[in-house]
Order: structure tokens, then C-alpha cells, then sequence
């Protein structure tokens, strides 16, 4: 055995398999040792790994390359690839999805509202207006129109309004359109939520109920 | 410099060219230099309401197109001195005939003239749209106790609101009182906080309305009926004044009622 440094390592956590690759090699010597490390492997049955790329950023095609080699191996399986680093593209575009944008003003029949982000909207959505955004909506006002949360697909969005009496309402993928028959309305539609419930259709609570149906939605910090 | 106010409602038939027509009226009562433009071609009304049909020689588009002056294409009510005058629409074109910036041209001319241009808009929210609201100070919307007109003049405002002009208002038209009074008809503040937009007057629904456009004489010539008072209010309103919002009480008063107009006196 040499002593020269090894590009892979296999380590055990007490999360399962992290697959290391080192940052500073080329990335054809990495690709190279992963070959090797991968059909040496001495393991039995199938085990989760989890890929770490370190600081080294590797885009779609590369990361694709990896998981095809780890695969090669009967006994691995890749479960999630991990980097220190992200394109900044990509980290401009987590901070327009994190940012909440304001618009003020009446949603009009006709008229579409769209954000990256989660959207407040301060005044009232009528019959035939639309909101949409990528995160969750909030109306501080009557909500009488069609509203589309999550329109990226994140099933983890919200719709809140001051006054929930919206005509559709479609979080994700899920849309509910708001008929009579539907025994989710209330006679009272103040200040309610519409979530996705966890029996995959589209629920309405009160929205006080949401600190415990979303708490991952708060970002506040501080305070005492 | 005079004022361009157009008076649109999106849906059709909520009486666009009855209050462009009514307020006119009202505003050359007033003693106002007024001048009526129908922008709706190919579907003139103005003109017959008012009963000036008979008189028109040039048309908008004739004007537009050059082959007259404005002047010549004007018709003077002969009601008025000098007070009021139509610019009627063309009939055998259609509404593409004319382009937003000529229309702008035209108003900014006839704004030089008269203190109050009106411009009674088309139905719908195209072209004939496009052109009425080109030239535009301010413009009034119409709409009456009815969901769909609620609606469409609900969409038009959102359109109003991003033209550089002033804030819409409203006029909610045909109001029939009994059918508020009974709950059964959406009632003036549900419409206006619905459209949160100012409310500039109500005309209460009257049948001499109907009977009087059929004579080609406007309502409001008649000063003790109840919807010229209203059309009245408005054009007071217009003019800056502050009139109180008439009230919807046409019906016999009851015993307290009296009793109560009796202690006011």
C-alpha cells in the first residue's frame, strides 16, 4: 500500500455511508480513484450512500457521471449528493424564492399578481383576479378570487387571508375549486389557511392553527 | 383649458350613453360650455337620445380622416345658447377606424373650446375602449345593482387604474329601491366596497328615463324627477361641489317617518 493521499474515502457516521471525494485533485484523477474504490468495495447487500463533493462544485453532467459510477457497484446506492458549494445562480434564485414581495392594492378582475417568492398582498383579490407566487400568499384583505401557492410545487406553501372567500384555490398541483358542496367552507371565512392536509387534498383551518400545521413557514429570529 | 371625462362600464347596456347624455345636460344647465363625443362607431346612440340625429352632417371619423373641420362636424343643441354640442359617432365604419393618438389629438383640440368634454365609451374592452380612453382627464364608471355588471366594471377600473389618468369614479345606475329596501338587490355599499372606488352618485331606475331617450330629451330637463335629481347631483359634483347622497326612501313614510319629517321642519 502507498501512502499517497486518497482522493475517496468511504467513512461510516452515525447517518450511514459518506462517499468524500476530495476538492483539490483534478477531477479525471477523482473520477479515476471512485472507479477503483468502487468495484474494490467488499461490502454485503445494498447500502445507502451519501455523496459529499466537498467545496468542489460539479454541475448536472458530473454529478450525473457519479452516481453512475457509485451505482456501477451492486452494493451501493447513492441516497443524496452533498456540496459545500452552490453556483451563484443558483444562491441568487434561493434568494428571490426566500424573499417575500409586497403589493398594495386591489387584485381587479383580469388582473394576475405574480411573485418568486412568497407574495403579501394588502387589499383585496376580487372575483376573477389572481395571485400567484412560488411561495405562500398572504392577504391582508378579502381574498374573492383565484389564488395559486407553491406554483413551483412546493406542497408546503399556504394561502392566509383576512377573509377566505376565494373562488379557486390551488396549492402545488391541488387545486380546489370553491363550490357549495364543499364541507370545508365556513360560514364565517375570517382569517383562515388553506393547506395541503396530509391526506393530499386541500384543507381550511382557522389561521391561528398554523404555528402548528407550518412552523417551519416562520423565519422570525430574535425577540425574547 | 376644459376637462376630457370619459364614462365607461364594460358590460353593455347599464346606460353609458343615457348618464354621457343626462350629464351633459346637467353640466350645460349649469351654464357650462359642454361637448359630447360618441366614440362608439358603428353603433350610435348618443345622437337619438338627445335628439339631434337629424342634424348630423359630419361624423368622428370625418373629422379624424380630415375631410372637415371639427367645427363642422359639431351639432349645437339648439336647448342650450351655445351650451352643449354633440360630436356624433360614424355609423358605416367600424371601431379600428380611428387609432388612440388621433383620438388623443382630437380631445386635446376640443378641450381648448369647452370647459367639459364627455366622451361616452363603447362596450367591451377593446379597441373602442382604447380610443374613448386615450384622451381622457378623468374618467366615471357606471354600473348598476347587478352582479355582472359589478363585475365587468370591476375590470375595468383594474385597466383604468394603470392609464395615467386620475382615479375612476362611480356612478351606480338604476337603483331600484324597493328591491334594496327588500334586501333583494345589491345595495350601494357592498358595490362600493366591493370596487373600493369613490362614489360620485346613484340615479334611482325611473321609467321617464326611457320614455324621454325615446323622445330624444334627456331626463334631467325635468327637475322634480327623481332620477334627473340624481343625474343633477352628480353633475353639481362634478363641478366640485359637496352634495349629500340622496336618499333611497321614495316610497310613502311610514307613521314614524312622518312623525320625524314633521320634528325636522
Amino acid at each position: 500500500m502507498t501512502t499517497k493521499q486518497q482522493f475517496v474515502t468511504i467513512k461510516g457516521t452515525k447517518d450511514g455511508l459518506v462517499l468524500r471525494l476530495d476538492d483539490k485533485c483534478s477531477y479525471s484523477d477523482m473520477i479515476a480513484e471512485l472507479r477503483r474504490k468502487v468495484s474494490e468495495n467488499s461490502l454485503e447487500g445494498v447500502a445507502e450512500v451519501k455523496v459529499h463533493t466537498g467545496h468542489r462544485f460539479c454541475n448536472e453532467e458530473e454529478l450525473r457521471e457519479i452516481m453512475a459510477i457509485v451505482h456501477e457497484s451492486p452494493h451501493l446506492r447513492v441516497s443524496k449528493i452533498q456540496s459545500d458549494v452552490i453556483s451563484m445562480d443558483e444562491c441568487n434564485q434561493k434568494i428571490v424564492e426566500r424573499q417575500s414581495e409586497t403589493y398594495i392594492g386591489i387584485v381587479r378582475s383580469g388582473q394576475v399578481i405574480e411573485a418568486e417568492g412568497d407574495l403579501v398582498v394588502i387589499g383585496d383579490v376580487n372575483p376573477n383576479g389572481k395571485v400567484v407566487a412560488a411561495g405562500s400568499i398572504y392577504v391582508l384583505g378579502r381574498l374573492k378570487g383565484m389564488a395559486h401557492a407553491g406554483a413551483g410545487g412546493n406542497e408546503n406553501c399556504v394561502i392566509a387571508a383576512s377573509w377566505l372567500e376565494a373562488t379557486h384555490l390551488i396549492i402545488a398541483d391541488k387545486m380546489e375549486t370553491m363550490t357549495d358542496e364543499l364541507t370545508i367552507l365556513s360560514e364565517q371565512p375570517e382569517m383562515e389557511c388553506a393547506y395541503i392536509h396530509s391526506n393530499g387534498f386541500i384543507a381550511i383551518d382557522r389561521l391561528q392553527e398554523l404555528r402548528i400545521l407550518r412552523p417551519n413557514l416562520s423565519t422570525f429570529k430574535g425577540g425574547s | 383649458m376644459g376637462e376630457a371625462i370619459v364614462i365607461t362600464s364594460g358590460k353593455g347596456g347599464v346606460g353609458k350613453t343615457t348618464t354621457s347624455a343626462n350629464l351633459g345636460t346637467a353640466l350645460a344647465l349649469q351654464g357650462k360650455k359642454v361637448c359630447l363625443v360618441d366614440t362608439d362607431i358603428g353603433l350610435r346612440n348618443l345622437d337619438v337620445i338627445l335628439g339631434l340625429e337629424n342634424r348630423i352632417i359630419y361624423d368622428l371619423v370625418d373629422v379624424i380622416k380630415g375631410r372637415c373641420k371639427v367645427h363642422q362636424a359639431l351639432v349645437k343643441d339648439k336647448r342650450f345658447e351655445d351650451g352643449l354640442f354633440l360630436l356624433p359617432a360614424a355609423q358605416t365604419t367600424d371601431k379600428t377606424a380611428i387609432s388612440p393618438e388621433e383620438m388623443k389629438e382630437l380631445v386635446t383640440e376640443l378641450k381648448r373650446d369647452y370647459d367639459y368634454v364627455l366622451i361616452d365609451c363603447p362596450a367591451g374592452i377593446e379597441q373602442g375602449y382604447k380610443n374613448a380612453v386615450a384622451g381622457a382627464d378623468r374618467a366615471i364608471v357606471v354600473t348598476t345593482p347587478e352582479i355582472s355588471a359589478v363585475r365587468d366594471a370591476d375590470r375595468i377600473i383594474g385597466l383604468l387604474e394603470a392609464e395615467p389618468i386620475d382615479p375612476p369614479k362611480l356612478i351606480i345606475n338604476r337603483i331600484k329601491s324597493q328591491l334594496v329596501n327588500r334586501g333583494d338587490a345589491l345595495d350601494v355599499n357592498e358595490i362600493t366596497t366591493h370596487l373600493s372606488i369613490d362614489l360620485l352618485g346613484i340615479v334611482l331606475d325611473d321609467e321617464n328615463v326611457i320614455s324621454s331617450s325615446n323622445k330624444g330629451e334627456p331626463v334631467v330637463m325635468d327637475p322634480s324627477n327623481p332620477a334627473a335629481i340624481g343625474y343633477r347631483n352628480i353633475a353639481r359634483r362634478i363641478l366640485g361641489e359637496s352634495v349629500p347622497l340622496m336618499s333611497l326612501d321614495t316610497g310613502k313614510p311610514g307613521f314614524f317617518g312622518k312623525l320625524k319629517s314633521l320634528f325636522a321642519k
